[in-house]
Order: structure tokens, then C-alpha cells, then sequence
């Protein structure tokens, strides 16, 4: 066994298959202490003060970017947000372009989201502040993958040996991406179910298990992961209806019921009450969904302060 | 003016010849290949080490020219072709305007004496305007030059106009060149569907497309009875299909690229846009199944696929880039790494694979050395060493896969009808 430090500092954030499990887990100690900020009644730590950091966002969010906003300035720093409606490249500027102009600013983090999987690497690639994915297409969002590993955490004290079960679109979510990245490093045994139609092909050799039964993958789960579905998959044919969808993939109590008695409910939201997860348990005893949002915050708050402060940990490895 | 090449090792696929010895070159043309040639007043080319082959021909590249020049025009694109060894090109007809008529075949004919330094050789449109509406003039594109018919570029969906095609091309004896991939079934997709684009939350081009495809155009080409040449093959089920259809006795032929040959879809973990092609790199099973199928003779020929881009289009998220890159410059040094000098093939069976075969599907008299041939001839060193630097191209277009990686094996002499064109990486005209 050797340690060796780990910190964060100017390192960019683009996905949590690239990161080691000492920086998922220093992020995850820095996040408990970042927590405590949010329950203050001054929210305003001066740690940041005079870093600027820039929220370009080039599709819809609203969670994501209050929550990088507000993580931003409860440690004091400037944030600005910048919402690009259409992509870089039907607007006319090419992505490097709109890039360059942000990092003449002076800015010190980038937070991107955009609709084009590899796009935070490419911005990692031309600017030299630290970019943060917050989004990019269906590839990763590390940080939602952070806040759900601080949310089993904080639950069940653990992940390694937890069986963890994500319900849903996988092929469209970032969010499945990241948490099978980061729950399978982390030891946790992790299941996916939804229409066959919903996973991506060959998803099999990523070492999860498949399922197109939700009953196999809640069967004895600790934790119940439930993802979006985007009306816009039904247009597409991907399947036949949302009242088919709801009846055969939907979570609901009796599905539930079939994991653990203490299994906690997930969802990265926003939620379709009524189609992929029943509205009585989404604000159930089980469920996690209000707290994931407030360690979303907290998760945030500690990446901005370990990417540009720094702060280290101690990793041990083989 | 006589030109003697002396002392190198002549391979010569066509004769199965593998030996030691001399080339005569007068006039633009093959005199004599021999031993011990003594030859009056003949400027003397020392090949001692040196592999002396018929110039290679790619029977797939895309020049831009007319109308895309900003990617390519013939000048940049046989010099390129020039640069990486290459004698003899065929250029597809997906420009603008489309090459579809014999106007445009014999324009660019013309551009290629006037403004090219190797052979050109010109592949008309299948459908006007790649419509897949109306046949383009076939007969007189041919009648013009066109050595091939072909809507390379996309796939052709209109399957009772692509039998009309193959029927109608077959009568003047020309192969059709098919891009063999459904496009309702890829269409969305941005690289191989499998593992990796699984995990990169990437829409997948499956490799099921293809093979649909080319079974497709196979059987119709089996049913007419004309000749069917699948372009840049890369799924391991098509060739497996392809192998079927010859030994049924399918007048069906194939070409495989340098890149589908050595990378896979591990590269597009990068996201790095050079890696962008269609049909997409695949898994590492079916560039198996294409090193097999080029070994056993299911796929006949190597062709690049050449297709520049301006820097700035591939500059631009991986979703938006457009596919294809540069390949003429790169072509020979990947083949021999990843193929002859990990011992899976001879050099002969290479040079068969990049002149002689691609020769024989075209047409052309090219592709041999022997007395009255034409004098294409490239000279290879097989053990010099490189390392890939896009911004020395001669194409316009600067993505590679294979940048800043280090190859074994180069053109070091271009011989075009009887001149040498190029010399040490550099093109002389």
C-alpha cells in the first residue's frame, strides 16, 4: 500500500469516468462540511472571493444552474449566467469561439452544459479556467453522479456491497452514465431496467447488470434510482404510450416493495409524477428527492472550493 | 529520356514476381524488367534496399473538385496522392455540382492533365444530382472516361433504381461502387453502436446497417447478373456475406480503408473529431473479420476513402463534425505498420491489395511492371520510420487519426508515366 495526496486543484470536472475513487471521495468529505454552510442564517463564506465563475449553459436547466449558481456564491464568488438558447454552431459562432470570448473575461471555471456528448472535453481542450460538466447530451453529469453517491452515503453510511437499481431511460441519461461510473468504482452492485428500447445496446459490458423486468432490479435493492422519461422518447417510437409506460416500467408502492424495507428512493428530477414513478412515494418516507437537491448544493459548493482553493486527502491505493 | 532503376527489390503481384533486379523506363513506359540492365545514356536510379512495386492506385478518394475546393481541388489532392505514393486516383462524384454528366467527367479529365500530377481517373454519379430519382447518363460518362459509376457519399435507398443502375452500368462493363449502409437504420447515429458508444451516451451507426446493405445490393447484383463493388467495408457480418456471394460466384468485389484495417471505437473516447468516419471505426471483432477477410481474398482491395475537410468544419463538437478525413499521405505507412510489420501479410499481398487489384476492378492497364506498361512506379522503403504531422500535408485537409503516431514504411519515389514526381516526402511539380 502507498498514499499519495489528492486534490482537485485546477483540475477539470468533465466526468466521473475519469475520476479516481480518492477524488470522489474528497469531494464527498468536502460536500458534509459545505452542507453545514446551507443551514446557516448567513449563507456567505468569503473562501471565493474575487473568483469569477461562468454558467454557460446551452440548453434548458434550471436545477443544475441555480444550484452551481447559488453553490458559487454562498463561497462568495461572482457568478454569471450565460443561457445560449440554440447550439453554438446554429447560431453561427463556433463552440471554440463563444469559449475564447468567456475565457477573455478572466473567468476562473467554466460550468458548461450543452447538448453534445464530449462537449466539456472539447472546452477542456481550448480554454485554460477549469471547466465543470454540468451536462453533456447523454454522456455524464458528474456532479448529479456526486450528489446521489453523498445521498446513499449519507443514508446508508456506505455504497460498496449496496445493490443499487436505476430505473428508467438509460440511453438518453447522463445521469445513469455518471452514477454507473461512479457507484461501480465505489463497490456498489449496480442494476438497470427499463424497455429494452430505453438501454443502450451493448451497455451490458459496462459491468451492470440488465434487466427489462424493474422487478428483477428492485428485488432486494437498497436504493431505487428513478430517471426521467422525456415525452418526446414516446414520439419517437421508442415506446407505445406513457399510460404502457407507467403500467409495466412505472415505480410505484407495490414495486417499491420489493426492495429492501429500509431501500432509499431516488430521482434526479425533474419528476413525472404519475409516469415513471408513482406520486405517493415520491414524497414518501423513502424518499430522498428534496435531500438530493440540497446535496446537489452541497457537492457543488465543494467542487468550486477543491478545483480552485484546492484542500487534499489522503488516498490509498495498491 | 530513359530512366533506369537499378537494384532494387521488384514485386510485381500480377506475375507473382518477388526478385532482384533492374527497371527500364523510356518514354513514359516499361521497356524492360531484368537483371543486370546496362542501359547507354539512362539517368540511374539506385533502389539497392529499396522495394521497387507498380505505382499503387486508391480507387476512392474525394478531390472536392468542382465546387468544394476550400476542402480540396485536384492540384492538393494528387499531390497529396503524389506525396503518399500513389500513381493512379479515382475521385467520387459527390461534389458540387455533382459529377453526373459527361461534361463534368471530361472536365475533370482535363483538370487532372492540366492541374494534376498523378493519373486521374473519374467515377460519374449512378443517379443526377444523387437523387436517387432519375439514372445520371450513365453510357455517356463512360463513353467520357468514367471508369465507374457510384452515389458514394450516402446510400442509395431506392432499391428498384439501383438495380436499373447495375443493370444499365453492367452493359458497357463497369463496376458500380455501392456505399453500403442503411441510412434509415444508422442515420442518427454518430459512431459504431456498441460498448463504448454505450457508455459515451452516443448514438450508434450499428453494425447491422451495413450488412443489411450490403446484402441488399449483393443479391441484386447476383440477380442481374451485373458487377458490384462494395465500398469501404467495416462490419465483420459483411464480409461474411461478401465471402458467401463469391463463392456463389457473385461478380461482387470490396475494398476495406487503412483506418477500418488498425483502430477501433476505443479512439472515440476522446471525442477527438479526427476519428469521425462513416461508416464509423468499429469494435475490435470486426477489424478481425476485415484482416481475415482481406487475407483469404473476400475483400480484393485497400482504398483510402480520402475525404478532406476544412480545418475549421472539424473543429466543432464531435456531433457536428462532419465525417471523413485525409488519407492519401498516411495510406502505405499505416498498411505496412499494421499489417506487414506485425507479420500478417506479405508485401506482395500489400502491394496487390493497393495497385494491382484496385487496377484489375477499375479497368486499368496500370498496376504491373512489365515491358509495355504504363511507367507508374513507387519505390518503398518498408523499414523507414515517421512520425505523422498533419500540418505537412499536401491535402488541404490537416485531420488525421493518424496524427503525431509513428508508422514504418514510406513512399519514398513516385514514378507517374515515366517522371519521377516525387522524392524523399517532397512533390517535385
Amino acid at each position: 500500500m502507498n498514499k499519495a495526496q489528492v486534490s482537485l486543484r485546477k483540475k477539470d470536472i468533465l466526468g466521473l469516468e475519469t475520476m479516481s475513487v480518492g477524488e470522489m471521495e474528497l469531494v464527498l468529505d468536502t460536500a458534509k462540511e459545505m452542507k453545514n454552510i446551507i443551514d446557516r442564517d448567513i449563507k456567505k463564506a468569503p473562501t471565493l472571493r474575487g473568483k469569477s465563475i461562468i454558467n454557460l449553459f446551452f440548453e434548458n436547466s434550471t436545477r443544475t444552474r441555480t444550484s452551481f449558481e447559488l453553490a458559487g456564491k454562498y463561497l462568495g464568488a461572482d457568478v454569471v449566467n450565460i443561457s445560449v438558447s440554440s447550439s453554438s454552431v446554429a447560431k453561427g459562432e463556433s463552440l471554440r469561439d463563444t469559449l475564447l470570448t468567456v475565457e477573455a473575461m478572466g473567468v476562473d471555471i467554466i460550468v458548461m452544459r450543452h447538448e453534445a456528448e464530449g462537449s466539456a472535453q472539447f472546452a477542456a481542450n481550448v480554454v485554460k479556467p477549469v471547466v465543470i460538466n454540468a451536462g453533456d447530451g447523454a454522456h455524464e453529469h458528474p456532479t448529479q453522479g456526486l450528489l446521489d453517491m453523498f445521498t446513499i452515503k449519507q443514508y446508508k453510511g456506505k455504497i460498496a456491497g449496496l445493490k443499487v437499481a436505476i430505473i428508467g431511460d438509460i440511453l438518453h441519461s447522463r445521469v445513469a452514465r455518471s452514477n454507473i461510473w461512479g457507484l461501480l468504482k465505489m463497490g456498489a452492485e449496480v442494476h438497470i431496467a427499463g424497455p429494452q428500447t430505453l438501454l443502450p445496446y451493448g451497455i451490458d459490458k459496462a459491468g451492470v447488470k440488465v434487466h427489462n423486468r424493474i422487478e428483477e432490479a428492485l428485488d432486494q435493492a437498497d436504493v431505487v434510482n428513478v430517471l426521467r422519461i422525456q415525452r418526446e422518447r414516446q414520439q419517437k417510437g421508442l415506446f407505445p404510450s406513457a399510460r404502457e409506460y407507467a403500467r409495466i416500467f412505472g415505480v410505484n408502492a407495490k414495486r417499491l416493495a420489493l426492495a429492501k424495507q429500509d431501500a432509499l428512493l431516488m430521482h434526479p428530477g425533474p419528476m413525472n409524477r404519475g409516469l415513471e414513478i408513482a406520486p405517493d412515494i415520491a414524497y414518501g418516507d423513502q424518499s430522498a428527492i428534496q435531500e438530493q437537491v440540497k446535496n446537489g448544493l452541497a457537492v457543488r459548493m465543494a467542487l468550486l472550493f477543491l478545483v480552485l482553493m484546492g484542500g487534499t486527502h489522503i488516498e490509498t491505493a495498491n | 529520356m530513359k530512366l533506369l532503376i537499378k537494384g532494387g527489390r521488384i514485386i510485381n503481384p500480377a506475375e507473382n514476381m518477388d526478385m532482384l533486379g533492374d527497371i527500364l523506363i523510356e518514354n513514359g513506359r516499361i521497356t524492360a524488367v531484368g537483371q543486370n540492365l546496362a542501359v547507354q545514356g539512362a539517368e540511374v536510379y539506385d533502389a539497392a534496399g529499396l522495394v521497387v512495386a507498380p505505382g499503387l492506385i486508391d480507387m476512392h478518394v474525394h478531390l472536392r473538385e468542382p465546387g468544394l475546393e476550400a476542402k480540396e481541388d485536384v492540384a492538393s489532392g494528387t499531390r497529396a496522392a503524389a506525396a503518399g505514393g500513389f500513381t493512379t486516383v479515382a475521385c467520387m462524384p459527390n461534389t458540387k455540382p455533382v459529377v453526373d454528366n459527361s461534361i463534368l467527367v471530361s472536365g475533370l479529365i482535363q483538370r487532372g492533365q492540366t492541374e494534376g500530377v498523378v493519373n486521374l481517373k473519374v467515377i460519374g454519379a449512378l443517379s443526377k444530382g444523387l437523387e436517387a430519382k432519375e439514372l445520371a447518363e450513365i453510357g455517356d460518362m463512360i463513353q467520357a472516361g468514367a471508369v465507374a459509376i457510384s452515389d458514394d457519399g450516402g446510400y442509395l435507398d431506392n432499391t428498384r433504381l439501383l438495380r436499373t443502375g447495375l443493370e444499365y452500368t453492367s452493359m458497357f462493363g463497369r463496376p458500380v461502387i455501392t456505399h453500403s449502409e442503411d441510412e434509415g437504420l444508422a442515420g442518427e447515429g454518430f459512431m459504431h453502436e456498441g460498448a463504448v458508444s454505450a457508455m459515451l451516451g452516443m448514438k450508434g451507426r450499428p453494425a447491422v446497417a451495413e450488412d443489411i446493405a450490403v446484402a441488399r445490393d449483393i443479391m441484386l447484383a447476383e440477380y442481374t447478373g451485373a458487377s458490384v463493388h462494395i465500398a469501404h467495408v467495416s462490419s465483420k457480418g459483411a464480409v461474411e456475406i461478401i465471402r458467401q456471394a463469391k463463392r456463389r460466384g457473385v461478380k461482387v468485389t470490396a475494398e476495406v480503408t487503412p483506418h477500418h484495417l488498425t483502430l477501433t471505437d476505443d479512439e472515440l473516447k476522446s471525442f477527438n473529431t479526427a476519428f469521425k468516419v462513416n461508416p464509423p471505426l468499429r469494435s475490435a471483432d470486426h477489424v478481425e473479420a476485415l484482416i481475415a477477410g482481406l487475407k483469404d481474398g473476400t475483400i480484393d482491395a485497400i482504398a483510402t476513402d480520402h475525404a478532406p475537410h476544412a480545418f475549421e468544419e472539424k473543429d466543432v463538437e464531435f456531433r457536428y463534425a462532419p465525417s471523413g478525413f485525409a488519407g492519401l499521405e498516411t495510406a502505405l505507412g499505416v498498411v505496412l505498420t499494421g499489417l506487414y510489420h506485425t507479420g500478417k501479410f506479405t508485401l506482395s499481398e500489400i502491394i496487390d491489395k493497393m495497385s494491382y487489384a484496385p487496377a484489375k476492378i477499375l479497368g486499368l492497364e496500370s498496376g504491373v511492371l512489365k515491358a509495355g506498361a504504363p511507367a507508374d512506379i513507387t519505390i518503398i522503403d518498408p523499414e523507414y520510420e515517421w512520425t505523422v504531422n498533419c500540418i505537412n500535408f499536401y491535402t488541404r485537409g490537416k485531420h488525421s487519426p493518424f496524427e503525431s503516431r509513428n508508422l514504418k514504411g514510406k513512399a519514398l519515389i513516385t514514378i507517374v508515366n515515366g517522371s519521377i514526381i516525387m522524392q524523399n516526402g517532397e512533390v517535385l511539380k
